[in-house]
Parts: C-alpha cells; sequence; structure tokens
C-alpha cells in the first residue's frame, strides 16, 4: 500500500496518515480500462443464470400483481384493523434500503470522507432501483392504481383538491422528490464517465448512445468549475433529504393516534433505521460486485471496514430507540401504550419482536470486532441478518399496532396470503435485475471521481509547489476529490 | 479567420505540468486560454483566472421561490379555495404546509443546480465543439491533460499559439478547427426540439382529453358517472316492473317522514298547516315542488308537466277552482297517501317539507290568479 498523495507525510504523525483507498498501481488510464469496459464484453455465464433466477422472482412478482389487479385487493391478507399490512411494510422497506445511498454520496461527500468515491455510483444506483420498488406498493395499495394521478394536486374537473395536512400527501411528495433528486444526482456523476466511455468505445451501437447521453461533456474547466459547484449544491440539498424522506414516512405513523405509533422519537428513529437497513443491503451487494468483477483493487477491504462501522454504529442507535420505546411506554402510564409495547415482546407476534430484537441489536454487535468486520463470512451474515431484521422491525411497528389497539372488539389476527409473498419476492426480483443490468451497462464505479483522488491526480502533490506562488495556498491537502476551488482570492 | 485556425491544443502528461504552463501560456495573450481535463483539477480555476461560478445565487433564489410557490399553492388551495377542518385546525394554520414545502423547495433547487449548470452556464448539449471530434478527445476523458488557446479575434496566429504550448512543455500540439454550429448539434436547436416534442405532449394530451370528454363512447376509463346505476324518471331493466324509482317496501317508515297514512281525505280537512309562512319556507315547498310535483302538475301547477304529453296522463289542474277550494288538511293528505293515479309521496317528502309544498301550492294558486291588493304586497 502506498501512502496517500493528497496528504503530505512528514507533517503528519504516522498513525493518522490516511491509508491508501487503493491496491496496488492505479492510474487514470488503468481505472478506466478496468472499469469501462465491462460494457464493451460479454458477460459470463454466471451473470445470465443470475439475471434468469432474478427475472423469475420478478415475474412471480407481477403475476401476483396482475392477480390483485383482476380479484382485488381481498387477494391480500389484509382485513380489519390491519388495513396497513405488506404493502406498507415493503413500502418502508424499500425506501430505507435507498436511504444508504444517499448517506454516501450526499453527506459523506460534504463530510469529505474520501473512501466514499469508489462506492458512491453503485450505492447511488441502488437508492434509485430501491425508491423504484418502493413506489410499486402505495400505487397497488390504492386499489385503482390508474387513477393514482389523483394524489397530485392539479385543476380537476371534479373541483376536488389534495388534502396538504395529510402526511400520506405528504408522502407523496417526499417520495418524489427524493427520485428526481437521486436520479439527478447520478445522472450528473456519470455524464464525466459516459464521455470516457464514449471516446474509448469502438462499437457502431453504443458510440452514438454514448455521445447523447454524455450531452457533448468535453471537459472544459470552464465546465468543470460549474460542474463542481452543482454537485456540491446538490450534495448539500440531498443531505437535508436523506433526513427529511425518512422522516415524512414516519409521520405517516407518528401522526396518527394508534398507541405505539404516535411518538416524537418516530422520525429520527426511522431515519436510523433506513441507514442501517440501507448499508447492509450495499455491504452485500459490494461484496458480491467485487468478487466477480475483479474490483478488489478499488472496492478494498477498508471500504468493507468503515461501512461495517456504520452499520455498527446505527445498530446501537436502533438499540436505544427500541429502550427508548419501551421507557415511554412504561413512564407514560398509559395502559394502551403500555399493552401495544408488552404485545411486541410477549404478544401473538411476539416471535417477530425477538427477531428484530436479535437480528438488529444483538448480532450486528459482532461487528465490534475486526476479523467480523474483515470477513466475508460474517459480514455477509450480519447483513442478511439486518435486512431480515429491519423487514420484521416494519412488520412489529405496522401489523403488531394495529391487530390490537384501543377497542378490544375489534382486535383480530392478521395472516399474510402467498399472494402478499409473492409481491414481496417479486420486488427483490425488480431490484436485482435492475443491478445486474446496472453491472453491465454503466460504469459500477464513478472513474471520474475515483481519478481525482489516486496519488499524483492533483497538482503539487509531494513536490514542492512550482506554479505561482498565488496558487500554491489553494491546493489544500486535507481537501476532497471534487471540492469546490474557489477561495474569494481570484486575480482576474 | 479560416477554417482550420479556430484553436490549437497542447496536450500535457501530468497535472502538474499543465499547471506550470497555464501561467506561460496566459502571459502570451494569443487568445482564450482554456483547459481540458478528465477530472476536475485543484487550482485551474485561480490559474486560469475563471470568474466564480452564480450557481450558487441561481440555486438559492429558486430554492426561495419554490418555498413561496409551495406555501401560496398550499394556502390557496386549503385556505381559499377548497377550506377543509382537519384536525379542528383552522384552514389557514400553515404549520401544516412546512413538509411540502422543504419538498418543493429542494425540487426547485435541485433542477436549477443540474439543468441550469448543464443548459444555462455550461451550454450543454452541445455536439459541434472541435474537441470532441479531435485526435485528442481520447486521452482528454481518460489521462491527459489539455491546455488550448483559442481564437478571440480575428488576427488568430495558430502557429504562434502552437510554438507557445511547445515552449511551455507541451508534448504533442494540435490544430482545430472552428465549432460546427450547424443547428443540429447546438443545444439550443435540441432544447427547441424537447419544447415541441413537450408542446406536442400538451397539445395531444387537450385533444385526448376534449376527444374523450365530447365522445363518450371512447372514454379510456369507466369513471363513477359510468357505473350502472338507478335514475329518478328513467326506465331500468333491475325490476320486474321496468320502472327506475321504487316504492319503498310496504311499512318502511324513514326518520322524519311519519305519519304515513292520515285517515280519509274528508278527516283530514279539519288539520291545520303548522309551518309559518316565511320565506324558507316557501323556499323549501319550491324546491320539493320542483322535485316531485313539476313533472306532472307543471311548473305553475296548470297540469301540464313534461311528462303529461309522453304518457298520455291527466294530471290535476291544481288551479281549478275545485282545487283551490280545498282546504290545506286535503292537500296534505293527497301528498301523503295520492289519488287516483298519482302514487303516495309519503316515503318521498318528509312531515316539513310536505307542509311546505302545501304553503308552495298556494302561493302559485294565488299568483295565478293575483287580484289588485296583491301587487301592493308585492311591490315595496
Amino acid at each position: 500500500m502506498q501512502s496517500d498523495a493528497a496528504i503530505p507525510a512528514g507533517d503528519i504523525p504516522v498513525g493518522l496518515i490516511e491509508p491508501s483507498l487503493t491496491m496496488g498501481k492505479v492510474t487514470p488510464g488503468s481505472l478506466d480500462d478496468q472499469v469501462l469496459a465491462f460494457p464493451e464484453i460479454r458477460p459470463p455465464k454466471q451473470w445470465y443464470i443470475a439475471l434468469a433466477i432474478t427475472l423469475s422472482a420478478m415475474f412471480i412478482g407481477l403475476g401476483c400483481i396482475g392477480y390483485t389487479f383482476v380479484t382485488g385487493i381481498g387477494a391480500w391478507g389484509n382485513s380489519s384493523p390491519v388495513f396497513w399490512a405488506f404493502d406498507i411494510i415493503n413500502f418502508v422497506f424499500w425506501v430505507g434500503i435507498g436511504h444508504a445511498g444517499t448517506l454516501i454520496s450526499a453527506i459523506l461527500f460534504l463530510f469529505r470522507k474520501r473512501w466514499r468515491n469508489a462506492i458512491a455510483r453503485f450505492a447511488e444506483a441502488m437508492t434509485i432501483f430501491a425508491v423504484i420498488c418502493a413506489v410499486i406498493f402505495p400505487l397497488i395499495h390504492v386499489g385503482r392504481p390508474w387513477l393514482a394521478f389523483w394524489l397530485f394536486p392539479y385543476p380537476n374537473q371534479r373541483a376536488l383538491w389534495t388534502n396538504f395536512r395529510s402526511p400520506l400527501l405528504w408522502d407523496v411528495f417526499a417520495v418524489n422528490t427524493y427520485f428526481a433528486v437521486s436520479a439527478m444526482f447520478w445522472y450528473l456523476g456519470l455524464i464525466p464517465d459516459i464521455a470516457s466511455m464514449r471516446d474509448r468505445t469502438t462499437s457502431k451501437l453504443r458510440k452514438p448512445i454514448y455521445t447523447i447521453l454524455a450531452l457533448g461533456w468535453r471537459g472544459a474547466a470552464t465546465h468543470w468549475q460549474h460542474y463542481e459547484k452543482a454537485y456540491l449544491l446538490l450534495a448539500g440539498l440531498a443531505t437535508g433529504l436523506v433526513l427529511s424522506v425518512h422522516s415524512v414516512v414516519s409521520f405517516d405513523f407518528a401522526t396518527s393516534v394508534v398507541p405505539g405509533w404516535h411518538m416524537t422519537i418516530f422520525p429520527p428513529y426511522f431515519v436510523a433505521g433506513a441507514i442501517f437497513a440501507g448499508f447492509a443491503m450495499v455491504v452485500m451487494v459490494l461484496v458480491v460486485v467485487r468478487e466477480t468483477m475483479q474490483l478488489k483493487n478499488l472496492i478494498t477491504m477498508r471500504h468493507l471496514d468503515v461501512m461495517n462501522k456504520v452499520i455498527l454504529a446505527m445498530s446501537c442507535i436502533m438499540g436505544y430507540s427500541y429502550m427508548m420505546e419501551g421507557f415511554t411506554a412504561w413512564y407514560s402510564m398509559n395502559e394502551f401504550l403500555h399493552h401495544g409495547f408488552m404485545n411486541i415482546i410477549t404478544g401473538t407476534y411476539g416471535w417477530a419482536g425477538w427477531v428484530t430484537i436479535s437480528c438488529n441489536i444483538l448480532i450486528p454487535q459482532l461487528l465490534w470486532f475486526k476479523k467480523a468486520r474483515t470477513s466475508y463470512f460474517w459480514m455477509i451474515f450480519v447483513a442478511i441478518g439486518v435486512t431480515i431484521g429491519m423487514w420484521f422491525e416494519r412488520f412489529v411497528i405496522i401489523v403488531v399496532s394495529l391487530h390490537q389497539d384501543y377497542l378490544p372488539s375489534a382486535w383480530r389476527i392478521y395472516k399474510p396470503t402467498m399472494v402478499d409473498f409473492g409481491i414481496l419476492l417479486g420486488t427483490f426480483g425488480i431490484f436485482f435485475t435492475l443491478v445486474l443490468i446496472f453491472a453491465r451497462v454503466l460504469p459500477v464505479i464513478a472513474t471520474t471521481e475515483v481519478k481525482g483522488i489516486l496519488p499524483d491526480a492533483q497538482p503539487g502533490a509531494g513536490a514542492k509547489g512550482h506554479f505561482a506562488a498565488g496558487e500554491t495556498g489553494t491546493a489544500r491537502p486535507m481537501e476532497g476529490p471534487s471540492a469546490p476551488s474557489h477561495h474569494g482570492d481570484n486575480h482576474v | 479567420m479560416s477554417e482550420t485556425s479556430y484553436s490549437v491544443l497542447g496536450i500535457f502528461d501530468t497535472p502538474d505540468a499543465l499547471m506550470q504552463a497555464i501561467p506561460q501560456v496566459r502571459a502570451a495573450q494569443l487568445g482564450t486560454v482554456e483547459a481540458y481535463t478528465p477530472y476536475p483539477i485543484h487550482g485551474i480555476d485561480e490559474a486560469l483566472g475563471l470568474r466564480r461560478s452564480p450557481l450558487g445565487g441561481m440555486v438559492l433564489v429558486m430554492g426561495i421561490l419554490g418555498a413561496i410557490t409551495a406555501l401560496g399553492a398550499q394556502y390557496w388551495i386549503s385556505a381559499i379555495d377548497y377550506p377543509i377542518v382537519t384536525g379542528g385546525k383552522a384552514p389557514s394554520s400553515w404549520e401544516a404546509f412546512i413538509p411540502i414545502m422543504f419538498e418543493v423547495t429542494v425540487l426547485f433547487a435541485t433542477f436549477t443546480a443540474g439543468l441550469g449548470m448543464l443548459f444555462l452556464l455550461n451550454k450543454l448539449p452541445f455536439f459541434g465543439h472541435p474537441v470532441l471530434s479531435s485526435k485528442s478527445i481520447t486521452g482528454i476523458t481518460r489521462d491527459r491533460y489539455a491546455l488550448a488557446l483559442e481564437a478571440d479575434n480575428e488576427a488568430f496566429d495558430s502557429a504562434a499559439a502552437a510554438r507557445v504550448l511547445k515552449e511551455a512543455g507541451a508534448v504533442e500540439v494540435e490544430v482545430l478547427p472552428a465549432p460546427d454550429r450547424s443547428p443540429f448539434l447546438t443545444s439550443d436547436y435540441i432544447l427547441r426540439t424537447l419544447g415541441g416534442i413537450f408542446a406536442a405532449c400538451v397539445v395531444s394530451g387537450l385533444a385526448m382529453f376534449f376527444a374523450t370528454k365530447w365522445f363518450p363512447l371512447l372514454a379510456p376509463m369507466k369513471y363513477m358517472q359510468d357505473q350502472p346505476r338507478l335514475n329518478p324518471q328513467k326506465a331500468s331493466a333491475f325490476f320486474k316492473d321496468g320502472h327506475g324509482m321504487q316504492q319503498p317496501v310496504a311499512g318502511t317508515v324513514a326518520r322524519g317522514h311519519l305519519p304515513t297514512a292520515t285517515g280519509t281525505q274528508e278527516a283530514a280537512a279539519v288539520l291545520v298547516n303548522p309551518l309559518p309562512r316565511t320565506k324558507d319556507v316557501f323556499n323549501l315547498g319550491r324546491k320539493a315542488y320542483m322535485i316531485r310535483c313539476e313533472v306532472c302538475h307543471g311548473a305553475i301547477g296548470n297540469g301540464v308537466g313534461s311528462l303529461t304529453a309522453a304518457y298520455g296522463g291527466k294530471p290535476a289542474n291544481l288551479q281549478a277552482q275545485q282545487f283551490r277550494d280545498y282546504p290545506d288538511g286535503k292537500i296534505y293528505w293527497v301528498i301523503v297517501n295520492g289519488k287516483n293515479a298519482m302514487p303516495a309521496h309519503a316515503a318521498d317528502l318528509t312531515e316539513t317539507q310536505r307542509w311546505a309544498v302545501v304553503h308552495y301550492v298556494r302561493a302559485l294558486q294565488r299568483a295565478q290568479n293575483a287580484k289588485d291588493e296583491d301587487l301592493k304586497v308585492v311591490a315595496p
């Protein structure tokens, strides 16, 4: 491993020098040859097998959705008083998965965490695919999805408007904004990479496609200047979104009066859970990508180690939230709240409560050990555990709270049907189909961003600043890869 | 300016060499200095003397505009145009508008940052720039760093520019032609095309809307007005007698519809109308009369209603002397029990509505046979 280029060794104690983010010799040229070559070569047989599996899952799901349309929502297990069940569980689950991508691309960018550059592209793609899976559920849950445009406030001949005091409408705006901003962020990041692919491809088919998608990007310094500014602004805006989207999703519950939902801890608790679940999914997918696409030199064990640490931190926040829920139930001296909380651990669905607690709180504690953080077996074990646990957490929040609320005469046990499971399987199929296609069609690593943090990528690295004196001060060592480089001292 | 002397590209192998060359090339003052790099280089903006990007200000303005738009739209919709009380809050309470205000602010700001950067500041898409078709472009988007001297006036000397770049350390030099501004390649044309497509979508959408509105057979979706249902005064195959309107099952009495029978008509003559003669009562009576009575008895009670011709029936002419002499109670009795071909309306009209109709019938009779002193009542 080489010492990092952007940090002048000597000024900093050895222990504080950031270890390298790449392994072996990586140059801008070799990076392009390694990453941008994937779309140009035939995928291996395993890829087709994986695609066949995910496509079958997808078609099972689409079949179940079609069956629902033909027979009606009665095909699902939802019935009074559990009107929200698998559909909303899966919606919250998938929206949550998306949050890791935005966190990596936006918040870690603002914090100048340079390890994000190698994994940001994949995580952002997963955000978009997860949101696509998520929006399927509210759409089919409305019963007549071809009228879903009624969710938007537009002047209509019915002279009706949407209710802006409903958290469900806030959700419509939050999720659509989230999708639009994520897509914009992802595409802006892709433009220079697509330009690289445009200029290296010899295929008569791909050339015009890349040419159009790259919009004539030519890497001019005047363009980079605006581009970096736009990227920084988008990162700042998306940061607000990471915190807001799942907060708004939690308002769907928190602004109601159902015992177990009506709590102020819900927004931060949901956001932490979303990042938790999202990182677990990113770790799972990255391990597979790293192994099958020979990207070990770019996505190093250090990346996985850092992400596992994030998972551990989020797990601790989740543990605190669960304890606070119990504390609130006890301290409120409200017997409905008390009953609701005891239902989670002792009721009919008590097993689901214990699955949630063990998968989300107990299993991730393994990550305190460096051995577990750097071992495929243990990190995949934890990631699968977290994914299952976070799905069950939403099950507990929704089904356990709804099936017994204030009126004992209305209590009823909820049972999902095979159609419910089929649609859930279908969204996993859609998600992984999109991931597989993405991995073969677009650059899986943001090559432009990684080029910017390679050794010798920035002027003055390791050498005495040999350009005009006024400029040397601007090449600040700790600065991130695409940091804005205007500091006001322009000398035109 | 000749075709081949628009700009000269000098290629450098490292960012250090590029940065070192910039002051030298700028000092020659042969034209505009521009750099082409595979990724952003720190400090190059200052070296090239670029001005600060105005994007931040644009995004701020549009973000604030988004917030105002969202607040204004929500306030107008929820407090003015369609006020509904939710959770006991006043229609104008604005606190619930904050989440959507935030989302719309982010949406406006994001699109300004992304599209403003691409389209307004960078003038992309533009496919006619000579750098894109140069030999050097494969290096520029890969791992080479280019410095360009671009013509800023007619007297651009490409040979001198190439010499300056060589002296500054360029390993290769390439002379490029002027940009191809043929319309197909410029962002203007592309934006206009996109605008045209958008306009075509709007036009075809409106055409679809009106086509389906004027020609209901084309309706792509069944809305509520198309569902099977019973219409008043219309035939229906649902019931044996083919009528859409049916009498309720014998013995059912709706709330407010008692009494359902009042003995014989003669006995009912003594009943007194309990309602006062107020404007509200006459309005109530008029409305009930229009719905239930007018189709047969006619708008002025002369027995010529819209159904009379169709069915050949002979509804009573309420203006006839016989009916003008009826006491209120006998009219009331007919409304409740029906008479001859007229069905009972006990199930259709509440007790209050029946007496209000009686008042209204009296008003119709008086209006058709008005005396001079009646005018005095109306005049003031």
